[in-house]
């Protein structure tokens, strides 16, 4: 391969003063903490309530047991396909209201048919369903939905401004309907996507005429992701009584809730079970195949499935490692080094478009190859090859990711994507990610940590297991899948793998079109479309998400 | 019948050699360096030098053990025997050459010391056991080949350091500076245990090792070394346990065709 520019270059010298080939540099002079903006921030702030409150709070000097946070030098971050840089703490969850939307935004999503409804409208009650009469009900949901009252005398009702990123809209494949749908209901198809992915996601959902809810982040707060569906069931409920002047409470009403919440329900994510103790539409239920369908980077990059495999990539490793696995299993400081390794300071990019350079080269383009052992070797064997040397070339690289997990991510990540991307299959690319993981350990005699390792060891074992209770395809395995469920590090990946599959061969939707047709919807508050630019808006603080509780609170000292 | 005799490790090149022949027990490490058994015990921390040993169980002589076909089998270890407490050493290992890696003196301490249970991080190494038989351990894990005073480390917390730059003296970096290099002697010296508490008597470790003597000492392979690319043997060997775990893993007798 013909040497061209690092990627990650330019980050590197942005972190550290020193050339990034020099291996040798000073430690312990650097001002400790305080070499931070954040952190002196932090403590400013944190004095203060310390003295408020009368208790003591944050104290950076309790870092690296006693010794102080910051004996080494304390990197910016670039975040990749940007040229926003920030402090460590910008990309903790907790800190990013860009990272608190994009999970927001799935958690308070749920897919509803209208179908059923409009069959007991005709032929149980007699009613006339029309265009029209589908716009006027979209209307009224669109008042019922965020808390506003209908049918009923007296009642108490939302604050517009708390709620106010609530509402829905419609999605059909048949494009008679979607004329004749008032504009701002409609999620348009022929508009939204290039005229192929188009054609494919219309033939897919057919007649079919989809409501896509989004209940008001706050909710979710104050809430949890099961309540979407039942939310979302008693408005929707509210809103056919008055649209279509229904009598509360008669059988056929009962009929609406059980098509709502059953029958017609398509959520975001699947119930955990019980020792993860969560309900449908939290982080632990989330297909890989369903996150990679919420990414709409192959909307406008649909030629390019190495940026739409790293764009979801990003956003599953802030909702599954940082959210799920970074608050149940960790908490406080949680999982942010690991997962952001991924989507800060272009080094995947560099180690994906190296390997998709390879790839096209060998295979003669995007889904040429066939599916075989001989293909996962090949490209694992030479990815993994060149992004370990780019570390071990380059000290700087090494320290930027300085614990064995983040480098295992990402070396295995850039192997499964560019494995994805060569035979269009993403079990191949799982195959390429379990390889450079073997590869990776025996060349350092280190990986990540015990578990980390474990999942990675196990995972050739269970690979091709489609048998129900003993795998599924990849897309429709999660981060309960047995053997994923207590590991950071992994499953953003796959789910970018999974991206990256689909997109190569061509396809409009990795498992659902109605997700990617509904993650479309250019209301919504996340940009799915530019995670990456999203979150990096975040980082800068410019980000303003939703759910925020101004209007009921005194202003902010 | 066929007979078993262990390979310990795959691979022809200079890296793989050296994990073969530091995991097979009959090869005896070569000692490079002395430190005292009170040297050993300062550094662990887990008591003074001198001092007795703390138990959790007393002798087992004195215990009356059930009737048991185990434990006529399995001789216990003598920390075992006393009654010792469960203790540890934890090593990190510089990407810098280090001449052991986690996994590889896993393996290593998995075949040449019973009752030490030993783990595996990327940047760190814990091994844990009764109290005796890890400073038993220790020292042969400290003074010998195995251990390089500048790229290998006694660290029982905050760890970070395995992949960052070397200090200007060729040093990897400690966040809590348990040691030091005395440029007098030439020599890395501890004035911290292994869990950051200052020594009242310093603990010398001995000379660093020559650049070129690390590399031939390894077990690490890198870009700027030997690279895992350049052993066939190895490489095959790793393509077929993938392949092996990959379409066998849930029907053992597929392997029969492999």
């Amino acid at each position: 391969m013909s040497e061209r520019e690092k990627l990650f270059y330019k980050a590197l010298r942005r972190k550290f003063k020193e050339s990034p080939e020099e291996k040798y540099t000073t430690y312990y002079t650097l001002g400790g903490w305080a070499q931070d903006p954040r952190k002196r921030e932090y403590k400013e702030i944190a004095d203060n309530i310390a003295k408020e409150r009368g208790i003591s709070f944050y104290n950076p000097s309790f870092g690296c047991s006693g010794a102080g946070l910051g004996q080494r030098v304390i990197m910016p971050y670039l975040i990749s396909g940007t040229k926003t840089y920030g402090m460590p703490e910008d990309i903790h969850f907790v800190n990013n209201a860009a990272m608190h939307q994009v999970w927001d935004d799935v958690r308070r999503t749920v897919i509803v048919g209208l179908d059923a409804a409009h069959t007991i409208l005709t032929k149980r009650l007699g009613k006339e369903v029309t265009p029209e009469t589908i716009n006027h009900y979209l209307e009224v949901l669109n008042h019922t939905l965020p808390g506003g009252a209908v049918v009923q005398e007296h009642m108490v009702e939302i604050d517009p401004r708390l709620v106010s990123d609530c509402y829905v809209k419609i999605l059909t494949g048949d494009d008679e309907l979607a004329d004749r749908i008032d504009k701002k209901y409609l999620i348009d198809i022929n508009e939204l996507f290039p005229q192929d992915q188009a054609e494919k996601l219309k033939k897919a959902i057919g007649k079919r005429t989809y409501q896509s809810l989004h209940m008001p982040t706050i909710v979710g707060h104050l809430c949890d992701g099961a309540t979407m569906s039942r939310w979302a069931a008693m408005q929707i409920s509210m809103a056919m009584i008055s649209a279509y002047r229904l009598m509360a409470g008669e059988a056929a009403v009962a009929e609406f809730a059980y098509a709502a919440k059953h029958a017609e329900l398509i959520p975001m994510a699947t119930l955990t079970p019980w020792r993860r103790a969560r309900g449908p539409n939290e982080p632990g239920g989330l297909s890989f195949g369903f996150l990679a369908d919420t990414v709409q980077t192959s909307r406008v990059k649909p030629d390019d499935p190495a940026i739409c495999g790293l764009e979801t990539l990003a956003v599953g490793s802030i909702i599954y490692d940082q959210y799920w696995f970074g608050s149940y299993m960790s908490g406080g400081v949680g999982f942010t080094q690991y997962a952001s390794a991924v989507y800060t300071d272009n080094i995947l990019d560099d180690y994906v478009y190296a390997t998709t350079d390879y790839v096209k080269k060998k295979y003669g383009g995007f889904a040429k190859a066939k599916p075989s052992m001989e293909v996962i070797e090949d490209v694992a064997t030479f990815s993994t090859d060149y992004s370990l040397s780019q570390y071990e070339q380059l000290p700087a690289l090494m320290e930027t990711h300085f614990g064995g997990s983040q480098r295992a991510s990402v070396i295995a990540a850039a192997s499964g994507v560019g494995a994805a991307i060569a035979t269009g299959v993403a079990q191949i690319g799982m195959g390429a990610w379990n390889l450079s993981m073997l590869l990776h350990k025996e060349s350092l005699g280190r990986l990540g940590f015990y578990g980390y390792d474990a999942q990675d060891q196990a995972g050739p074992a269970n690979l091709w297991s489609w048998r129900s209770d003993e795998g599924l395809p990849v897309e429709l395995r999660g981060v309960n899948y047995p053997n994923y469920a207590m590991n950071v590090g992994h499953s953003g990946e796959y789910a970018g793998i999974v991206a990256a599959a689909h997109v190569a061969r061509g396809d409009a939707w990795c498992v659902n079109p109605i997700i990617k047709v509904a993650f479309a919807d250019p209301s919504l508050k996340f940009d799915w479309v530019h995670p990456r630019q999203c979150l990096a808006k975040g980082v800068l603080r410019e980000y303003v998400p939703a759910g925020l509780r101004d209007s009921i609170i005194p202003p902010l000292r | 019948m066929s007979t078993y005799s262990p390979q310990f490790y795959p691979g022809t090149t200079q890296p793989a050699v050296n994990r073969s022949k530091y995991i097979n027990p009959r090869y005896t490490w070569e000692k490079l360096r002395s430190i005292s058994d009170e040297d050993i015990v300062t550094l662990l921390g887990h008591r003074k030098p001198g001092e007795a040993y703390s138990t959790v169980h007393p002798p087992l002589e004195e215990m009356k053990e059930p009737d048991c076909p185990i434990r006529k089998l399995v001789e216990p270890t003598p920390g075992a025997k006393a009654g010792d407490r469960v203790r540890y050493v934890q090593l990190t290992d510089s990407v810098y050459l280090s001449p052991m890696a986690p996994y590889v003196r896993t393996w290593a301490v998995n075949w040449r010391y019973r009752g030490l249970d030993a783990g595996v991080l990327s940047g760190r190494n814990p091994i844990e056991g009764r109290e005796r038989d890890v400073e038993k351990a220790t020292k042969e894990l400290i003074e010998t080949e195995v251990f390089d005073p500048a790229r290998t480390a006694v660290r029982g917390y905050t760890v970070h350091g395995h992949a960052l730059r070397l200090d200007e003296n060729g040093l990897m970096f400690d966040a809590v500076r348990r040691y030091a290099f005395d440029k007098e002697k030439g020599v890395v010296t501890y004035i911290k245990d292994q869990i950051g508490v200052p020594l009242d008597k310093n603990v010398e470790v001995g000379k660093p090792l020559p650049e070129e003597e690390l590399k031939k000492r390894t077990v690490q392979f890198r870009a700027d070394h030997i690279k895992i690319t350049d052993d066939k043997d190895l490489l095959g060997f790793i393509n077929r346990i993938f392949e092996l775990r990959a379409r066998s893993g849930f029907n053992p007798e597929e392997v029969k065709s492999l």
